[in-house]
């Protein structure tokens, strides 16, 4: 065979999402791009900030020399300052340039993470439904990923993660906002699990907690997201700047590891190495000049909020069991018919809209909405949600 | 402990790099940079062509929507479509857009690559002296890693590599024009090559040839750059942007499959899976877009050219055992010393810092990168003697 085992049987696992993609690029050919409601894809519509784009051009308007060469592995020395001057100021925590680490993006941030951290067979906790590529990063690196189902709510289940630990467990994987829910974990959940976490200290085990942060600004009515790296010591948070600068393509983001964790330096050596055994090497080094500023902006979140608002509502009132989105573009209803395949397949021909199975994030008889589309995308598909709504829910 | 064993192994296993390096910074405080030769670092100090600011600040500037956003895993078509016409027009072989993956430079396309290809415990055969970086990519994908020595004049030992090859063997990466040594392989060899793994393929073996081709446009005195692809089908090539356009700090880089890869398109499906599941999702957007546009450019290859024509006759001169580059910008003198290491230490003394040849797995010699400034080459002859001179007192 051409291709490694282990690949050909991770793709055959997701074969039918690329099914579906196809289906829809059918679709689209067939009945015009306007004609079809893409929600499949966490690819969001809207530019970057102005000041941003502006800061970009001004930046390679005045070129400094060696802008476009290597630099340390963990990034520029000034970026390093400016998003720990950030991170302080936001959690009141003593973070300094040496707790932070520039990655490509949270995809390449965590990746290297799980590299630098994961001994063979050691056990990942992560709460379902989830965002699937975890599990391929954690395989990729001799990990074992362990799902454990979250409550009727979505928030974390302390009862299950508690059973699921095993003295292999090395690190716990959350993501607040949650992809696919849009669900935030509250503060009285994660000190909980801290709770559970620090018993598990006093026994001799340190467990990890790795915080994916990559929808972190996009939260709605002013909620506080809890601040994590207040309710347990051992965090290390992974973020990304391709939602709330809206860079996906251009794959940047950071590590902050939490100024409790002692080894800091040796964890900051260890992410040197593998993200240069893994081929990183470093973050893109012109957009790692560009973030640095902007660590305080974010994309304009009342555009999302009109989408959710309007989104929410409707599938409510048409009889969908929903819980309401407090963070990230995502909304994550129930099927009215316990395949959930069949239904998104129904959506797809009857409705031509496009959505992602919950069997795509661990949780079947759920579908997800990534509603980071155009609002009149979202305005044109309302009306085929109360129809399929109004034809399948009892 | 914070970070995994085989890390913090394989962090001990390089720490004498490391070492080396401080010491350098050291010493650059103690007697002012300028006073000492740094050849350590493939860190080129070249700048892009001017022609590529230019466009570069062009696409920022223009009202395009959405150029920051996500593409296709496999990068912009048209980018991939003007990547294929290079190899369409150079190899003759009908490349097509769907043959090119863009990657995060040539090491994240080296890991793809392997991660697609690799079972676990699958050899990957690699000619010695190597870039080390290669032995963490293979192991990173549960391959082995099988050191073939080359001959006395860094060219492939073709019979050895013969004698390498078993039933696991699942690939060679061969990486010409080359470091740490500068030499380009042949015609006549990499046929010699392909006439080797053919004969497997004719058993039912198939073996693949990656062909690092990072320091490809860097070559000189116009000799003839072999095409792998024109010479064995099972051929995937991984380049990077970083020497020829200088941009390394940028990653970019792209694979291009052989066409003549029997189900080729498992290959690319698996590229592009891999390509996502590592984390790299897709190489950085606008780079795509700026380097289809300069697959005909390069840095000026004369100025590298008269580099190492200034390192080599220093060298040469002064005494030291050395084959002339053909290519890169890496020369690798044999040291007079046996123990690389403690010669090293000896230039060092002598404000010269060079990597020892252990670091690419060959003792007895010394890796010079010629990617700096040529008055710090010609400044530093007096110096390589004096070190040499040191032994022989």
């Amino acid at each position: 065979m051409i291709v490694s085992h282990k690949i050909k049987k991770q793709m055959e696992e997701t074969g039918w999402i690329r099914r579906m993609f196809e289906e829809g690029i059918n679709m689209k050919r067939q009945y015009g791009e306007e004609n079809v409601f893409d929600f499949s894809l966490g690819n969001p519509d809207v530019e970057p900030p102005e000041q941003l784009k502006q800061s970009l051009i001004d930046t390679l308007n005045m070129p400094v020399t060696g802008m476009h060469r290597y630099m340390p592995n963990c990034g520029y020395d000034d970026v390093r300052e400016e998003i720990a001057a950030y991170l302080k100021e936001y959690y009141g925590m003593p973070f300094s340039a040496k707790h932070t680490y520039m990655t490509a993006g949270s995809a390449g941030g965590l990746n290297i993470l799980l590299k630098s951290i994961l001994n063979k067979d050691d056990e990942v906790i992560v709460p379902t439904p989830y965002f699937m590529e975890f599990k391929y990063y954690i395989e990729s690196h001799g990990g074992v990923v362990r799902l454990v189902n979250t409550k009727d709510d979505f928030q974390l289940d302390i009862q299950k993660i508690e059973e699921a630990i095993t003295p292999k467990t090395r690190a716990i994987l959350i993501n607040s906002p949650n992809n696919p829910t849009g669900v935030i974990y509250s503060e009285s959940i994660l000190r909980e699990l801290a709770e559970l976490l620090y018993t598990h200290r006093s026994k001799g085990k340190k467990i990890y907690l790795i915080s994916d942060d990559a929808y972190k600004k996009l939260v709605y009515e002013n909620i506080q997201p809890p601040n994590i790296f207040s309710v347990y010591d051992l965090v290390i948070s992974v973020t990304s700047h391709s939602k709330d600068l809206a860079l996906p393509g251009e794959r940047i983001g950071y590590i902050a590891i939490s100024p409790e964790i002692k080894d800091v330096d040796m964890l900051i050596s260890g992410l040197m190495f593998s993200s240069r055994a893994l081929g990183f090497v470093n973050a893109p080094a012109l957009f790692q000049r560009v973030v640095g500023k902007f660590q305080k902006n974010s994309v304009d979140i009342l555009e999302y909020q009109k989408k959710r608002d309007i989104l929410f509502n409707t599938l409510v009132e048409a009889g969908f069991q929903c819980t309401k989105p407090m963070g990230a573009f995502y909304i994550f209803p129930k099927s009215p018919i316990d395949d959930e395949l069949e239904f998104v397949k129904l959506l797809q021909e009857k409705e031509r809209i496009l959505v992602v199975p919950g069997r795509g994030f661990g949780k079947e008889g759920f579908f997800r909405i990534a509603y980071c589309v155009p609002f009149k995308k979202v305005l044109g598909a309302l009306d085929g949600f109360r129809r399929i709504g109004k034809e399948y829910i009892k | 402990m914070v970070i995994s064993k085989k890390i913090s192994e394989s962090m001990k296993d390089s720490s004498w790099i490391r070492a080396m390096f401080d010491e350098g910074e050291k010493l650059k405080k103690q007697f002012g940079s300028e006073h000492i030769f740094d050849f350590t670092l493939g860190n080129p100090i070249t700048e892009p062509p001017k022609e590529l600011k230019n466009e570069l600040i062009k696409i920022v500037t223009s009202d395009l929507k959405g150029m920051h956003r996500y593409m296709s895993n496999s990068g912009y078509e048209e980018v991939r479509e003007d990547i294929a016409e290079f190899h369409r027009v150079t190899t003759g072989i009908p490349f097509t857009r769907d043959h090119i993956v863009m990657t995060v430079g040539s090491a994240g396309g080296i890991n793809v690559v392997l991660k697609s290809l690799l079972d676990p415990n699958d050899e990957v055969i690699v000619p010695c002296p190597y870039f080390v970086e290669f032995r963490f990519y293979i192991e990173n994908h549960r391959g082995i890693m099988k050191l073939v020595d080359t001959k006395d004049d860094f060219h492939l030992d073709i019979e050895k590599i013969k004698q390498a090859i078993n039933k696991n063997t699942k690939a060679i990466i061969i990486n010409s024009p080359h470091n740490p040594t500068g030499v380009v392989y042949r015609e006549d060899e990499l046929k010699e090559l392909a006439a080797v793994l053919t004969e497997r393929r004719k058993k039912g073996q198939r073996i693949f040839v990656i062909s690092d081709e990072a320091y490809r446009k860097i070559i000189y005195d116009n000799i003839k750059y072999p095409v792998m692809f024109n010479i064995y089908d099972d051929t995937i090539s991984i380049t990077s942007h970083s020497k020829d356009l200088a941009l390394p700090g940028e990653r970019i880089g792209y694979i291009a499959i052989s066409p003549l890869i029997k189900n080729a398109k498992n290959l690319i499906d698996a590229t592009i899976f891999s390509n996502r599941i590592l984390g790299f999702i897709n190489a950085p957007a606008i780079m795509q877009r700026l380097v289809g546009r300069f697959q005909k450019n390069s840095v000026d290859i004369l100025d590298y050219q008269k580099k190492r024509d200034a390192i080599y006759n220093i060298l040469s001169n002064t005494g030291y055992d050395v084959i002339k580059p053909e290519g890169a910008f890496y020369i690798f003198p044999k040291s007079p010393e046996y123990d690389d290491v403690k010669f090293v230490r000896n230039l060092q003394k002598n404000h010269i810092l060079a990597v020892p040849g252990t670091g690419f797995g060959k003792n007895g010699y010394f890796r010079l990168a010629y990617c700096v400034e040529m008055d710090i080459i010609e400044r530093s002859e007096p110096y390589f003697k004096k070190a040499l001179e040191s032994i022989h007192a």
